[in-house]
């Protein structure tokens, strides 16, 4: 025995033992909504009194009590990794289809207000006028259904030009967070490596540094490698954006200016630390999406719709200069492009309904046998039709995927939850565990007591 | 999954996102039921969305046709009756050449007669010929002007033909050249009237004969061009038939693409209202419940 009052520092360590166990319980409890938290487990060990066994060491082999080993955070680093890069595929996909379902809900098709709709109508109205070539009103119809065409493509045109420009908004919002959050989690490193040293409890850190890093994956789909300090390396594209206590910065080269307008050029990065730059490329996440969108998505579109209305727009002022107005003079073009931007920038060249071309009789005459022919359909509908479903294809596939991603992140989300959680059954049943516990412990020193108090105030007396 | 530890958390989310998968499924069925239509955007079906563009591209295109069909009708019907009239005129005109062979001898006063009424038939002829439709002279080709012949019988109009399209790549003419039926001026219906009227009144017996011959082989190309009018406007009149049930079926079968089937989406809107409520009432039951109601 280590002594008269040997007892009593056991049974004391019990006391500290359980308070630590109610503190880790009601903090798990508190923060049972805190996001990035991670549930905490005290680990508590014996106290062996004969650890080093020496020439004088008096140890009995009962032990001296408990002590805390230490406080767990429980995390598993292989499923964090896994669930990071399920973040950053899923968070990448839903840019993609957000953006997607902007544009089709853009496009008015199919229905009565789309360009589908206007091209019929202009039609139409060609074949009005075959009707009755001679009378004006059908000659300015065929004019404001040209117009009214103009106007749909032109519309079309500016949805998708105002799409990549809150597109490339967003990039640059979302370059300068990755920014923030590198610097932040290189702060955090820092921290961590001090207390680290310092040896205390990091517990608070490791949970930032892993929220740190779950928010640039989605950003960017990058990678996080622990460090011997227990900090992160953060990697995106493989080149190291964050190494230790140093934050690189991540750049758009080309693709957006500072002012949020584009320069013309396919989007490129770089990362920027003190060891020199280095382009980027495979950057994923959703800023991997976004920059798939203005550079491959929007402009695929926009040349498909280019296409179609250079056709259109060429084919009618072919048919059209090979007919005659009303006055039997040849006609002009009908529409007006600049072939660099031909969305942007239809018009309609004519004002004036006898300059329509709907005779192909020359020197005058009411024959409508040129406004029949325009009038006629041509791979222009087919082509214009095609565009509009591949793109469609094209979202209902994004739709799949993410959708599909969604399963999966969910389910490792649920496996992630599942060891990391807290829950508060568990932590009401360790809390009553502890307090049970510090109750006998304290039992034990109301008997060491009474055992001691027979021994000063009874023992040698006779009654 | 294999999942040993349940959280109140994973409860909570799952039953989230149980609540919101049946939310999105009842508002999307429900978008089907208050739209009424089933294709919304074009990610809804790709290919149905083509098939219903050409569809309503097909069903405008025959709602033109139909539109020209019904205003070359009108062009055929006014060449019909211009065209019996004129029949009816001639023949007249031939009576009164044969009376004037057969009383060729008789008194001046009485072929003078015969002769006034061959030139008032000649007018109202000519006044025939000048037959418009919608202000359009029928006889003038694709002349601008208001008529086809002038007051001498010469003709004014523009040969040219005045098509309908009326089905896809097929286009009727419905007018007619005034020359393919009267004649080329020199050797027209009007040219022959007024020699016939000349001979008449000289009491020219062999050019009565030749008048007679001429407006028997006249009234045969009229009665020909008539024929060849009626078989256009049978033409014509079988596309506006055939165009009713065309867009009945051009009709349901966008329908068939584009609706919702109503009984269908009324149905799914009800079942998914049952899950969305029984997501709603386990989540309530389930997340009300911890350890906490049963301890002291």
């Amino acid at each position: 025995m280590a002594g008269t009052f040997g007892s009593f520092g056991i049974a004391m360590s019990g006391l500290r033992y359980s308070q630590v166990a109610i503190d880790v319980a009601s903090n798990n409890v508190s923060n049972v909504g805190t996001e990035g938290y991670v549930r905490r487990r005290v680990v508590g060990e014996s106290v062996a009194s004969d650890a080093n066994p020496g020439l004088w060491s008096r140890g009995t082999g009962i032990g001296d009590g408990v002590q805390v080993g230490g406080v767990n955070r429980m995390v598993d680093q292989l499923l964090d990794v896994r669930a990071r890069k399920e973040h950053g595929t899923q968070s990448a996909l839903n840019a993609s289809l957000e953006i997607m379902n902007r544009i089709e809900a853009g496009l008015g098709e199919p229905g009565d207000k789309g360009i589908n709709a206007a091209l019929a109508d202009f039609r139409a109205s060609w074949q009005n006028l075959s009707n009755n070539p001679g009378n004006a009103a059908a000659r300015e119809q065929v004019l404001a259904s040209a117009n009214t065409l103009v106007d749909t493509v032109r519309q079309q045109g500016s949805h998708l030009s105002s799409e990549e420009s809150a597109v490339r908004q967003r990039l640059l919002v979302d370059v300068g967070e990755v920014n923030t959050l590198a610097a932040d989690l290189a702060a955090t490193n820092r921290s961590i490596a001090a207390a680290k040293l310092a040896g205390v409890e990091a517990g608070t850190l490791l949970d930032q540094r892993d929220r740190l890093a779950m928010s640039l994956s989605e950003l960017t789909g990058g990678t996080a490698t622990i460090r011997p300090d227990g900090g992160f390396d953060f990697a995106v594209g493989g080149v190291n954006l964050v190494t230790g206590r140093d934050a690189g910065t991540l750049d758009m080269v080309t693709g957006v200016n500072p002012d949020g307008t584009g320069d013309g050029n396919p989007v490129t990065f770089q990362i920027t630390t003190s060891a020199g730059v280095t382009p980027l490329a495979g950057v994923a996440g959703s800023i991997g999406s976004q920059a798939d969108a203005v550079d491959r998505v929007i402009p695929n579109y926009r040349a498909g719709l280019n296409d179609v209305i250079t056709t259109l727009a060429n084919e009618i002022n072919t048919r059209h200069q090979g007919g005659f107005d009303l006055a039997g003079n040849p006609g002009g073009a009908l529409f007006s492009f600049n072939p660099a931007d031909p969305v942007g920038s239809l018009a309609v060249a004519i004002t004036d309904g006898s300059l329509v071309a709907a005779s192909s009789i020359a020197g005058g005459g009411l024959d409508g046998g040129n406004a029949d022919l325009l009038a006629t359909t041509s791979t222009v509908e087919t082509s214009y039709q095609r565009l509009v479903a591949v793109f469609g294809t094209e979202v209902a596939s994004a739709k799949r995927l993410a959708g599909n991603q969604a399963v999966l992140t969910a389910q490792i989300d649920n496996t992630r939850e599942s060891l990391s959680g807290v829950s508060i059954d568990e932590e009401m049943v360790n809390l009553m565990a502890a307090q049970r516990s510090y109750e006998a412990a304290s039992r034990v020193i109301t008997t060491l007591d009474s055992v001691l108090d027979t021994l000063i105030n009874r023992t040698g007396l006779v009654r | 999954m294999a999942i040993g530890r349940v959280t109140q958390n994973m409860m909570v989310r799952q039953s989230l996102s149980a609540i919101e998968t049946n939310a999105s499924r009842l508002a999307q069925s429900q978008e089907q039921l208050s739209t009424g239509r089933r294709l919304n955007r074009p990610s809804d079906s790709p290919g149905d969305t083509i098939a219903a563009m050409r569809v309503r591209g097909e069903q405008a295109a025959l709602a033109q046709h139909t539109r020209n069909a019904e205003d070359g009708m009108g062009w055929l019907n006014q060449l019909d009756g211009a065209l019996s009239s004129i029949t009816s005129q001639v023949r007249r005109a031939r009576d009164l050449a044969l009376q004037g062979a057969n009383e060729g001898m008789s008194s001046a006063s009485a072929r003078e007669a015969l002769a006034v009424e061959v030139d008032q038939l000649r007018e109202s002829l000519i006044a025939t010929a000048n037959s418009q439709y919608l202000g359009r002279p029928v006889f003038g080709g694709i002349t601008a002007g208001a008529s086809a012949y002038d007051a001498s019988g010469a003709w004014v109009g523009q040969a040219g033909a005045v098509n309908r399209t009326i089905g896809n790549g097929v286009s009727i003419a419905v007018n007619v050249n005034g020359p393919d039926v009267f004649g080329v001026d020199g050797a027209s219906l009007f040219d022959e009237l007024e020699s016939l009227s000349n001979s008449l009144r000289a009491g020219d017996t062999a050019g009565i004969q030749t008048s007679i011959t001429e407006l028997n082989t006249r009234q045969d190309a009229i009665i020909t061009t008539q024929a060849g009018v009626g078989i256009r406007a049978k033409r014509v009149e079988q596309v506006l038939t055939d165009a009713t049930s065309s867009d009945l079926s051009l009709t349901s079968r966008l329908s068939d693409l584009e609706d919702a089937d109503l009984i269908k989406a009324a149905i799914d809107v009800k079942l998914q209202e049952v899950a969305y409520q029984s997501a709603l009432a386990t989540s309530a039951r389930v997340l009300s419940n911890s350890l906490l109601d049963y301890l002291r």
